[in-house]
């Protein structure tokens, strides 16, 4: 009984292989997105640690230094202490000597470290490389190993030369021997590295006498130890533990990651609609099947586990094909993530994508659990099927506008509770997504109700000049509720989903542009990489600086020395200026200030921070903050909160008066130039420019804006990318319900046609009645964007990023969102009218 | 023949293609309908009544053979031209679910007319008029599914008529009612139909209504035999 059971439903299924498809496609659409969004955001945190895996192996602690670097000798002091489980390393950046290659991590490790921290590189040498490659490493000068794929891209064999730019000039290195690739290091983190000694990595990077950092591997008496290195460590030096560094890492980019994954999980949130679609479809067409199956006795429990169990299988192909093309999108991702993180956050090297299958069993979870709620409804439904008598279409929609009412009721719950959650949430990023979700959600299920009103009110004002066809199309969507409302409310989500985005970025982009505009105030800056560790920049900085200022048509310049000072235990990024009287006009301050600022700025221990750095560290004015120097602990004032759209984690703003009163002179990193009123400032900087090295570069505020506008647009590169994704889905959920929709109505189109109705007039009808969704998707889309954009401006983006943004309208996006809900309907509309234009009528009249 | 041939049809041949079988429904079919002839069709099921109604009504083309209307040879005209013909010379009433059920009752009468001509206040009326006579007046602005079986059939043969076409195609239209509801639709038939002068051809099983008929026919082997 049961197998005959499954099989009537299943020769059914087969019969409509489009709606099978288009749910699969839901499913697999949601979950790919998900785990590709998942899959790309973890690796490339990861990458970050599996990268130091192949030269630190098992240490669990680490000795950093802010700039200026480690002097080597802290390494000899510590290990005549006792210390022991040390591994010195010296890291940078080079660039090779052939043209357009990335930068390279140039890694100096001492090679006879502790077998003990299994170092990924050590552990893969065996049989194949010859013993006397440490040696090798460490006695013969400018020798390095590469990773033999690497190697091969370059074409350099084995003992050829790779050639470098330092800031010296050229320097060439011997490669003696390849990094292997093990289990626990991929391919490609070791395709951007180069494995040298200390010394050699101090020449090419040019840090003599200097370490990067320090690795330590502590085991049983770590507390102990720790307070004794600790007790040794100069100012600006600092004991961090692995584990505590990579959750600082994951705590810096939460606000990044948890607003990509709420993104993920609006295309599944679509594709629920898609699914749910499908289910209702497929169990409406069966009515008759299951009316006769009742009355055979088959009992309401086998309905429902027989539409449960074919839900399960839908949902288990769905999600088994999404894991796979979540994979392949994850690839695609990988890229644009971890060049976000790059640009915002941290340097990452290399990324590979890493799978896991935790994650795949959390996408597979999640959706299985969509699916089944999706389908828990049209499942109860089959289950009240009468078995006398099968019910008309008409009835069951009938039926549903009960539902529809009740449901759009009590949707008004849903986004007032969504809406109460924005406002009264705290901190808290999470509930601030979920407040959105909730109104989005909300909406979706107010989408049918106010869609019957709409078309009501469309019928009372232009019934008269429609004429009987014309009020037909605006009859069937509100006729067939159940099927339309679906459709536009998944178009409506999408679409507000858009305005909102667009909106946000939008207010966002005027926001930084004005910002930028009055944080650029000198007319040209010149940038002085280089590394800040070397003994005497400062000295050259300097001379550079003073001849720049007696330079014909400079009215006066102003420095800044970007650096990393320890704040509360944490490496904090701060800027010290040296400012121009012009230059105090640029600072937007938070709240309100007088003169006597800039006086103390310059005198007393005091700071400006920046707004996210006050919203992270719950800092008000007149708080310390304790600043770790060579002499000590020292606390600083904080006399101002300057707006700034720099970085999400905000930073320290300090005099150089005073910063060099606790900390050493490490130059600048940048000069800004004040051009006089009559002075030509393209000569002046044509001038500057010759006094400049290779490395450094002068730039004027007009490029500066610009290349900053630029990496502001690469930063949502990102979200256009999922927002269009989630439109995608949106697309075809809207497709299948319209295919659902022409399908159920066969008979009725077969009327039309024997009435006379042409088949081009009934393409125009059924196009008109999808256009009509779309509109009613994109109207309703404005104010649901509306209020997205605001919760997002106001609450997510503000407690994520701790800045806080000006609301800007732009009545072009509205439109355009309208546009996009119209055309896509439009477009989704064409196939399914021009396939029942095609319908033979005698055929469509066979039916029922 | 002293009237006027209203349907002539010559060596009409139709066939259905069953995945490799073909079925051949009619072959060489002869039949002259003449103006204001009522032609009964029966025949067991699936024999081609609704075939033979499709083919007239230019829903579905033949294989070859001519099916000339007031002169018209609508087998040689294309889909869209045999719609815009039936749109005005060919009225149709269905088994069941004839109505358009997003329709008003009205509207569903407005709409054959609306096709033709641009409505006026008089259509309108004459609607309401209409419904009058079906004893239907009072439910001119309720939707289809408010109506009993019958109700509808009656509304479905109001709809047939309203544009005043030359022939009508009744595809058992009594077929899903009791006797006496029945017997109400075929009289109303007889009423409208008849005194108009029309031309119709209805296929039926109904008793009554061959007693009614000019002449009757049978679907037997593929071609029609007179009773
Ligand atoms: N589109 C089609 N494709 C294939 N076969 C068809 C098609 N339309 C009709 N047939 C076949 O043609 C034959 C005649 O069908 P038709 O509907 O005309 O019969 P009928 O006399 O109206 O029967 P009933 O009294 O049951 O309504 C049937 O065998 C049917 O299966
Ligand atoms: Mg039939």
């Amino acid at each position: 009984m049961n197998s005959l059971l499954q099989r009537s439903s299943r020769n059914f299924l087969w019969q409509h292989p489009w709606q099978l498809v288009l749910a699969i496609l839901g499913i697999a659409l949601g979950v790919a997105v998900v785990i590709a969004i998942d899959l790309a955001l973890e690796s490339s945190l990861n990458s970050f640690n599996q990268a130091s895996k192949v030269y630190t192996g098992a240490a669990t602690h680490r000795i950093i230094a802010s700039d200026g670097g480690l002097n080597e000798k802290l390494y000899t002091q510590l290990r005549v202490k006792g210390v022991s489980h040390l591994s010195p390393l010296v890291t940078g950046y080079v660039k090779l000597a052939q043209a357009d290659k990335d930068s390279f991590k140039v890694v100096g490790i001492d090679p006879f470290i502790e077998k003990s921290f299994q170092s990924g590189w050590q552990n893969g040498q065996k049989e194949n490389v010859s013993p006397d490659l440490f040696t090798r490493l460490m006695t013969e000068p400018n020798t390095a190993l590469l990773s033999e794929k690497t190697a091969q891209s370059l074409h350099i064999q084995l003992n050829g030369q790779l050639s470098l730019v330092t800031s010296r000039g050229q320097q060439s290195l011997t490669i003696i021997g390849f990094l292997p690739h093990t289990d626990a290091v991929s391919e490609q983190v070791l395709a951007k590295l180069i494995i040298t000694d200390i010394a050699t990595a101090q020449e090419v990077l040019d840090l003599f006498g200097k370490l990067s950092s320090i690795e330590i591997q502590l085991t049983n008496d770590a507390p102990k130890f720790e307070a004794a290195i600790r007790s040794m460590l100069p100012g600006n030096a600092l004991l961090v533990s692995l584990d505590s560094q990579e959750h600082s890492l994951r705590e810096m980019t939460k606000a990044f990651s948890i607003n990509l994954k709420a993104l993920g999980l609006l295309s599944l949130l679509v594709g629920m609609f898609l699914i749910y679609n499908t289910m209702t479809f497929l169990v409406m067409q069966r009515r008759h099947l299951i009316g006769s199956l009742r009355l055979l006795g088959v009992t309401r429990q086998q309905i429902f586990t027989l539409i449960l169990s074919e839900a399960f299988l839908l949902a288990l192909i769905g999600t088994l094909i999404g894991i796979v093309l979540g994979v392949l999108l994850g690839q695609g991702l990988l890229q644009l993530i971890s060049g976000t993180i790059n640009a915002i956050y941290f340097r990452i090297d290399t990324t590979a994508l890493v799978i896991t299958p935790f994650q795949l069993g959390k996408g597979m979870l999640l959706g299985m659990s969509v699916t089944f709620f999706a389908i828990l409804l049209p499942a109860f439904e089959a289950t009240r099927l009468s078995p006398v008598k099968v019910m008309a279409r008409s009835q069951l929609e009938s039926g549903s506008r009960r539902l529809i009412k009740v449901v759009g009721f009590s949707s008004g719950f849903l986004i007032i509770g969504g809406l109460a959650v924005a406002f009264f949430s705290g901190k808290s990023i999470n509930l601030g997504l979920a407040s959105i979700f909730l109104i989005l959600f909300g909406f979706g299920l107010l989408t049918p109700m106010l869609t019957l009103c709409l078309m009501k009110l469309i019928e009372c004002v232009f019934g008269r000049f429609l004429g009987v066809l014309g009020r037909l199309p605006v009859r069937m969507v509100s006729a067939e509720i159940s099927r339309t409302g679906i459709a536009i409310a998944a178009l409506m989500i999408a679409v507000s989903a858009t305005i909102g985005m667009d909106l946000m970025i939008g207010s966002f982009r005027q926001t930084v542009a004005q910002w930028l505009h009055s944080s650029l105030p000198a007319d040209l800056y010149v940038s002085l990489p280089g590394d800040k560790m070397g003994s005497d920049k400062f000295l050259f900085d300097q001379q550079l600086k003073d001849k720049i200022a007696q330079l014909e048509g400079v009215q006066m310049v102003s420095t800044a020395l970007q650096t990393k000072l320890i704040a509360a235990g944490e490496l904090t990024k701060t800027t010290v200026f040296e400012l121009a009287t012009k230059s105090k006009q640029s600072f937007i301050f938070k709240h309100s200030m007088d003169d006597s600022l800039w006086d103390r700025l310059e005198n007393q221990p005091t700071l400006i921070v920046t707004e996210p750095y006050a919203y992270h560290h719950a800092l008000q004015i007149g708080q310390k903050i304790d600043l770790k120097t060579n002499q000590g602990a020292q606390g600083f004032e904080v006399i101002g909160i300057n707006a700034d759209y720099s970085g999400d984690q905000g930073h320290l703003i300090m005099s150089r008066q005073i910063y060099q009163r606790y900390w050493p002179n490490l130059g600048y990193t940048g000069i800004g130039v004040y051009a006089r009123a009559e002075a030509d400032v393209q000569q002046l900087e044509s001038r500057i420019s010759q006094l400049l090295t290779t490395q450094q570069a002068v730039k004027s505020n007009q490029t500066i804006y610009k290349a900053s506008m630029e990496l502001f647009e690469q930063t949502f590169t990102i979200t256009e990318a999922l927002r269009w994704l989630s439109a995608a889905i949106a697309f075809v959920g809207v497709f299948s319900a319209l295919m659902a929709l022409q399908f159920e109505r066969i008979r009725q189109l077969g009327i039309l046609r024997s009435i006379g109705i042409t088949s081009s007039q009934l393409s125009v009808l059924i196009i008109s009645e999808t256009g009509l969704m779309g509109l009613m998707a994109g109207l309703l889309a404005i104010p649901v964007g509306f209020i997205v954009a605001y919760v997002l401006i106001f609450v997510v983006y503000q407690r994520s990023f701790g800045w806080t943004m000006a609301f800007y309208f732009d009545a072009g996006t509205l439109f355009q969102g309208i546009v996009l809900a119209f055309i896509a309907a439009l477009l989704a509309g064409v196939f399914p009218a021009l396939k029942m234009a095609q319908t033979h009528p005698a055929e469509a009249l066979r039916t029922e | 023949m002293d009237k006027p041939s209203a349907i002539t049809i010559k060596q009409l041949h139709k066939s259905y293609q069953e995945s490799a079988q073909q079925q051949v429904i009619f072959n060489g079919v002869e039949m002259q309908v003449s103006r204001g002839e009522f032609i009964v069709l029966l025949g067991r099921s699936g024999s081609g009544k609704s075939t033979f109604l499709n083919l007239i009504s230019g829903i579905d083309p033949p294989d070859s053979g001519k099916i000339i209307i007031n002169g018209i040879d609508i087998s040689a005209l294309s889909e869209r031209d045999r719609t815009l013909f039936r749109r005005h010379h060919i009225g149709i009433v269905f088994q069941a679910y004839n109505l358009i059920p997003t329709l008003t009752v009205a509207e569903n009468l407005l709409l054959p007319l609306e096709l033709i001509k641009r409505l006026t206040r008089k259509d309108r009326d004459n609607v309401a008029e209409l419904l009058d006579k079906l004893k239907l007046s009072g439910r001119l602005n309720s939707y289809p599914d408010r109506l009993s079986g019958g109700e509808q059939q009656r509304v479905a043969i109001a709809r047939a008529l309203i544009h005043d076409p030359d022939v009508i195609l009744a595809d058992e239209p009594t077929g899903n009612l009791d006797l006496d509801t029945a017997g109400q639709v075929l009289e109303l038939l007889d009423i409208l139909i008849k005194k108009a002068g029309k031309t119709m051809i209805m296929a039926t099983h109904s008793q009554e209504v061959i007693g009614q008929a000019d002449r009757v026919f049978s679907i037997r082997n593929q071609s029609l035999h007179l009773e």
